[in-house]
């Protein structure tokens, strides 16, 4: 009977160690899977998407915006008339019969069908009770000015893990503001799946995306994209582009390209329309590269206005090349004002062997020639500048008159502002501001990039380029009363080698008023076919917005 | 004498203590009866709010496509209004009447 007391206390000892080591088990090595588990079943971790920033003119007006679209989705085990379902949805959503059918897989619990539908296209298919049919709102990009500022814009498509993801101009450069932050939070529900009040949901606080705000006045972008509309429509021109900027700030008041396409529905337009030409098409500027040549040689101290060209009296000779005039009309002993006003090539051969190699390369490079601008835009491109040994005289005296040099037009309207802001370079920028999530604004400040001549230099030229407007070949179509300065730049298309034969590109710089600019412009017209030359074409849209935007700021005339 | 005052002081201070214990609880479990109901309410305010929500950006929508200078000039050309293209500068003071 002895051995029965020991037996059973040993049974139970034994027992006991079973029972804890199970307890061990679970409550310590499985701990975190049973609470995992507990968890999946009373709550789930939801993810929170931020609402992507909007992107505002400088009227306040959101030029990007979002609006709610719905992703319709079927549930095929709930599903009674599949054939039914099938015809209707394919009617309703403009599919076909076979791609819907397609989807729907009975061992499947929710298949996409159509991303993208209206509210009101919704509520429609919402009347009809069809069972199986879900919606899930999501929030889509919206362009409420349609294809106004795309370049400038960007547009919205989707990254690899099939995410928003901002691509181009605006959207592209400052996707990681727009975008926002994602949050998670744990909701709780009881057994019902009802939600439970929890005093600690949040796990990963997210934020909404920041605004922007641009320096963009959309009465001005407007304004520019019906003119750039007009002027290739008038001129035959196979595209164009426009730029208009404050010199004093270097904010970008409106930017218009053609052709252009619609941010809203990029994918159903030709992929080259995307870029902006303004900062990834490189030209060879031609004449309105004239006024940065002349001011290097004045601020050098090696020419004033009234230097008597000694060359000019007839076609000039370099390394073997013959020069020659535009028109081929010289002008013997013409002065620097008469170079600028007659756009005379020989005169500016005149002032590059005046400036020499040296000097050239050190202006063009104050003037930021081939380099980029710094632009708050996706996608800025800038040719280098040769290197010094690679200069031969003929280069010297090409790049006199603005051949044999490429140039984006967004680097010449960005020196050709210093010229309108007494000698001082900006930095070009187009978002002025941004706001946060939580209403906090940063302002961003201006930057100057240089400075490129002397104030006195400038002023000169500001009077050079005037008299240009004034008595040059523009002169038909300038704007009475206005002291305007500009020039016109009918340039040649260098392709493979040679130089088009076909076509030039015509644009017209300029600013006004004169004395106290409020805006530069730049305006490039491609191929036009009515006529080659900018002072037919590129001058007259220059000055018809011009007078426009005079009229916007209620500038009157000063003479 | 003095030790029964001290000691009844004792007592009254546990009866008060345990007084204050007792109707916390009985408050917590209240406010916790309370609350685990209210997630019902707080999942339809949180629907509610969503739907306006939803409404807004709808609204914006239509007012930001109806106030679009695009929309704007479609609406005034089919109403008939045409571009003022005859902009004038006037150099000079102009007279009251010009004899023909």
């Amino acid at each position: 009977m002895k051995w029965r007391y020991p037996f059973v206390f040993v049974f139970l000892v034994l027992l006991f160690v079973l029972v804890a080591s199970r307890l061990f088990y679970w409550q310590i090595v499985k701990a975190d899977m049973l609470s995992e588990m507990a968890q999946s079943q009373y709550g789930g971790l939801v993810k929170i998407e931020p609402k992507r920033g909007e992107i505002e003119t400088s009227d306040g007006f959101p030029i990007a915006a979002n609006k709610v679209s719905y992703l319709l989705y079927l549930n095929p085990t709930l599903i009674k008339d599949k054939d039914q379902t099938v015809l209707i949805l394919s009617s309703l959503l403009d599919m076909t019969k076979a791609s819907v059918s397609a989807e729907i897989l009975p061992d499947r619990l929710w298949v996409k069908i159509k991303s993208g539908i209206s509210a009101s296209d919704k509520a429609e298919i919402e009347k009809l009770n069809l069972p199986g049919v879900g919606f899930e709102e999501h929030y889509t990009r919206f362009y409420p000015e349609a294809s106004i500022a795309a370049q400038l814009l960007g547009f919205v498509g989707k990254n690899e893990e099939g995410q928003d993801s901002g691509s181009g101009g605006l959207e592209g450069f400052y996707d990681r503001l727009l975008r926002g932050k994602e949050g998670y939070s744990m909701e709780y529900s009881d057994a019902l799946g009802r939600p439970i009040l929890s005093n600690s949901t949040e796990v990963t606080s997210g934020s909404d995306g920041s605004n922007l705000i641009l320096g963009v006045d959309r009465s001005i972008q407007f304004l520019a994209e019906q003119k750039l509309k007009d002027g290739i429509e008038k001129y035959g021109a196979t595209g164009g582009t426009i730029g208009i900027m404050d010199p004093q700030t270097g904010n970008i008041l409106a930017m218009a390209s053609s052709p252009t396409f619609s941010p809203q529905t990029y994918f159903d337009f030709d992929q080259s329309t995307y870029t902006n030409p303004f900062i990834t098409d490189t030209y060879e500027p031609g004449s309105t590269f004239k006024p940065i040549v002349m001011a290097s040689a004045i601020d050098a101290g090696l020419i004033t206005p009234q230097t008597k060209c000694n060359i000019c009296g007839g076609p000039v000779s370099v390394s073997g090349y013959e020069l020659h005039t535009w028109n081929d009309q010289y002008y013997k002993d013409t002065n620097m004002i008469q170079v600028i006003q007659h756009s005379d090539n020989t005169g500016m051969v005149f002032v590059a062997q005046k400036l020499g190699v040296d000097r050239m390369i050190s202006y063009l490079t104050k003037f930021g020639i081939g380099q980029m601008t710094g632009i708050d835009l996706q996608g800025e491109i800038s040719p280098s500048l040769k290197p010094r040994n690679a200069w031969y005289d003929v280069d010297l005296a090409t790049t006199g008159f603005g051949q044999g040099v490429s140039i984006t037009p967004i680097e010449l309207l960005t020196a050709f502002s210093s010229l309108a802001n007494n000698g001082v370079m900006m930095q070009p920028r187009v978002v002025t501001a941004y706001e946060n999530a939580d209403g906090t604004r940063v302002e961003i400040p201006t930057k100057v990039i240089g400075n490129t001549v002397s104030e006195k230099t400038a002023k000169v030229m500001v009077e050079i380029l005037v008299n240009a407007v004034e008595k040059g070949e523009a002169q038909w179509t300038k704007l009475p009363g206005y002291r305007i300065a500009g020039k016109t730049g009918t340039a040649s298309i260098p392709v493979k080698g040679h130089y088009d034969q076909t076509g030039t590109i015509a644009s017209f710089i300029g600013f006004a008023p004169a004395d106290n600019p409020k805006f530069v412009m730049l305006v490039i017209l491609d191929k036009p076919t009515t006529s080659i030359y900018a002072a037919d074409t590129a001058a007259p849209v220059f000055f018809d917005i011009a007078k426009n935007l005079l009229n916007y700021y209620g500038i009157p005339p000063s003479e | 004498m003095k030790k029964i005052n001290v000691m009844k002081k004792g007592y009254i201070l546990i009866i008060f203590l345990l007084g204050v214990i007792i109707s916390l609880s009985i408050g917590k479990a209240i406010m916790q009866n309370t609350l685990s109901t209210s997630g019902i309410y707080v999942g339809e305010v949180q629907e509610q709010i969503n739907e306006y929500e939803t409404q807004n950006t709808i609204l914006s929508e239509q007012l930001l496509t109806a106030s679009s200078l695009t929309n704007i000039m479609e609406k005034a050309e089919a109403s008939g209004f045409t571009r003022e293209n005859t902009l004038m500068v006037l150099n000079a003071s102009r007279p009251l009447a010009i004899k023909p």
